[in-house]
């Protein structure tokens, strides 16, 4: 579009002096608004610069997500159970509040190869687990042998690992449901058999 | 879009009895913006008033968008405001529809639909979004522009106000005007933070500690700071430097699109009433003294044109009084100015048209499959398939979310499974809570005589009420049947 030729004269409108192929630029100043965020973000930049790398007044982000990871692995370690202690799976086998929440779980998910009633190939040859009622164990029958059984999985039988899935605390009254159906201070073989 | 109109110097002369105006605000010119002095600082305009039939209806369709925007999330609609968009629990209520955070996938045509009915609109009618119905425009006009028409008076009254000394009466407007500008600007803020949060809990975001909420007490903060900025100085300025959508005018109009327009054929040459064979401008200026851009519309069209037809209704005013046909303004399009007919039906709408309208069929159409529920098959962690002393096994998870606000039982099914193959200790029905989501485990089976190489089936989930099915194809994976059956020849076992 070509400069209308009232404005170019006398008000102010200043071209540049190069032309390509005809083809003129304007000189305008900028808005001043415009200039002034530019501004503004130079003086953000030092400002961020000077208080984050050099001063060390406010925390990097590096240092701001250690100390939030941190805060989380304390929560954690307060709110964890000790799993290496039978005694603390046999308590919560006696609570029947874990007793519940662990059989809703079981019942959502163990139950596909375990069955509902928790003897898998006892009850049905052809189901795809074991009894988990009798005292013969394959992986170890202490409590904090089946709860690493259920959390870590036997991958090469096809247990899945569940802690990473359920977490510690639905893992723990899982165990705390099986255990329910022993009684602490029972024979238990350990065999590696096919049940 | 050609400019090929007559040119002329619109420039009040000298003996023109509104050139003290003219000294006041410099005449528009079409090579540089009239709001950007030449050494950059910001010009305040002064509109003025202007009455008509454009500026009623502008003025009624906007009170219904103002009355729409505070409305909305007081009225409830299945139990959730009309319009929600619940970032907190990621679902998006519109008018009893819910959108879940697995659909977002369906902006895509919200973003684009809107893309194209403005391309369709703007080639048909110009910049009509703009002087109507956007933000910017209504509450400026019709909110801030009105408080300060209320308390500052018509143009010529502001503009003496602006220039007077600083005196108790100017002082005290000022923090009234100003004061009643931040108290709309939080109205409008906390109504936006309602669509998000809904009333209920905005109000009780307003009766407790900043403190407790600060995310959102910094959110109406800064955005009512913004807003208050924006209407109370910036003004114009976002619609000519910032909008991208006013640039992106001049490639989707065309010599045909209907926009405001002088007409030149008839308007020039300009005359003041009496002047012999000048044409029907009467150069007045009216037209320039109204323009909230403050551009001189004989120009053309320009691109700080935001099509608010304040400029049609001011001729047409002055047109009535001094007893000449009225649309010398008026909206029509370049050709039409020219005294040619426009052509509706063009390559361009034809275009647009066809991409607005292909489009909505696949929006329509992706939107009335949104289901009530999404689901998910996978692979259980661990091997892929497991061989027995009997069976093959493949071992999946079924993931269903419940998206609805009430309680649903799904009914998890397989298809096209081969003889043989056994599911085991599978809970075919599913009841979830509203708005929770649930994961099964299926786990498969089929005897190592009966197994035959791997195998596509469908996992399949319905519901009653509404009756929907779900279904997705997943391979039961395990080893070669060749080699299974040599190991169990070796073995001596028998198939």
């Amino acid at each position: 579009m070509k400069p209308s030729p009232s404005s170019s004269e006398d008000s102010g409108i200043k071209l540049r002096d190069h032309v390509y192929d005809g083809i003129q630029e304007y000189d305008q100043r900028l808005p001043n608004w415009w200039l002034n965020t530019l501004y503004g973000a130079i003086i953000f930049w030092v400002v961020y610069w000077f208080v984050y790398m050099i001063a060390g007044i406010m925390p990097t982000d590096g240092a701001q997500v250690d100390a939030e990871m941190a805060r989380v692995a304390a929560v954690k370690m307060a709110s964890s159970i000790d799993v290496t202690n039978d005694d603390t799976f046999w308590n919560m086998s006696n609570n029947g509040v874990f007793v519940d929440a662990g059989k809703q779980t079981f019942n959502s998910l163990c139950v596909a190869c375990h069955l509902p009633s928790m003897r898998g190939k006892s009850e049905n040859p052809t189901a795809v687990g074991p009894d988990l009622t009798d005292t013969a164990w394959i992986h170890g029958g202490t409590p904090k042998e089946v709860y690493h059984t259920a959390s870590k999985g036997i991958l090469d039988k096809g247990m899945p690992a569940w802690e990473p899935v359920l977490g510690q605390k639905k893992t723990a009254e899982v165990v705390a449901y099986i255990l329910s159906h022993h009684k602490k201070g029972e024979l238990i073989t350990v065999q590696e058999a096919n049940k | 879009m050609s400019f090929g109109k007559p040119s002329f110097d619109s420039r009040p002369k000298n003996e023109n009895p509104k050139s003290k105006i003219a000294k006041a605000r410099p005449a528009p010119v079409r090579d540089s913006v009239t709001t950007i002095n030449a050494d950059g600082s910001h010009h305040a305009l002064f509109p003025a008033d202007v009455h008509g039939r454009f500026t009623s209806w502008r003025r009624y369709s906007a009170y219904l968008l103002i009355g729409l925007y505070l409305l909305l999330p007081w009225i409830p609609i299945n139990g959730y405001p009309a319009v929600f968009l619940d970032l907190a629990e990621r679902r998006f209520h519109f008018f009893g529809f819910m959108l879940a955070a697995q659909d977002v996938w369906l902006l895509f045509f919200g973003v684009s639909g809107l893309g194209f009915a403005l391309f369709f609109l703007t080639a048909l009618f110009g910049r009509l979004w703009c002087g109507w119905a956007c933000p910017q425009t209504v509450f400026l006009d019709h909110i801030y522009r009105r408080i300060e028409r209320w308390i500052d008076g018509d143009a010529p009254e502001r503009r003496a106000l602006k220039a007077a000394p600083m005196t108790a009466n100017k002082f005290t407007r000022r923090v009234a005007k100003h004061f009643l500008y931040i108290v709309a600007s939080l109205i409008i803020t906390h109504l936006f933070l309602a669509y998000f949060v809904s009333i209920p809990k905005l109000w009780l975001y307003l009766h407790e500690a900043p403190g407790e909420h600060w995310a959102a007490f910094l959110f109406v903060f800064i955005y009512a700071g913004l807003l208050y900025f924006n209407f109370a100085w910036f003004r114009e300025q976002l619609c000519i430097v910032i909008c991208p959508y006013g640039r992106l005018q001049s490639a989707l109009t065309d010599d045909h699109t209907v926009v405001i327009g002088y007409d030149a054929t008839r308007g020039e040459p300009r005359g003041r009433l009496g002047t012999p064979e000048a044409g029907a401008c009467i150069d007045c200026n009216r037209c320039v003294q109204v323009c909230p851009t403050g551009i001189d519309i004989r120009h053309g069209l320009q691109l700080e044109c935001i099509g608010c037809s304040a400029c049609i209704d001011a001729c047409d005013d002055v047109m009535t009084k001094v007893e000449r046909p009225t649309g010398l303004i008026r909206y029509d399009s370049h050709q039409g100015l020219m005294g040619e007919t426009t052509r509706w039906i063009r390559p361009r709408t034809i275009l647009y048209g066809v991409l607005l309208l292909i489009g909505a069929t696949v929006a329509a159409f992706a939107f009335s499959t949104v289901k009530p529920a999404s689901f998910l098959v996978y692979r259980m962690s661990g091997a892929a398939y497991f061989v027995g002393a009997n069976e093959v096994r493949d071992q999946f998870m079924v993931r269903l979310v419940n998206k609805r606000t009430v309680p649903a039982t799904f009914t998890i099914s397989t298809e096209g499974l081969p003889t043989g193959v056994r599911q085991s200790g599978f809970n075919s029905a599913v009841t979830l809570e509203a708005l929770t989501e649930s994961v099964s485990p299926l786990v498969l089976l089929i005897d190592r005589k009966d197994y035959t190489g791997p195998f596509k089936f469908t996992v399949k989930v319905s519901a009653a009420e509404p009756a929907f099915t779900l279904s997705r194809e997943i391979e039961f994976m395990g080893p070669d049947a060749r080699l299974l059956e040599e190991e169990d020849h070796e073995k001596g076992i028998k198939r």
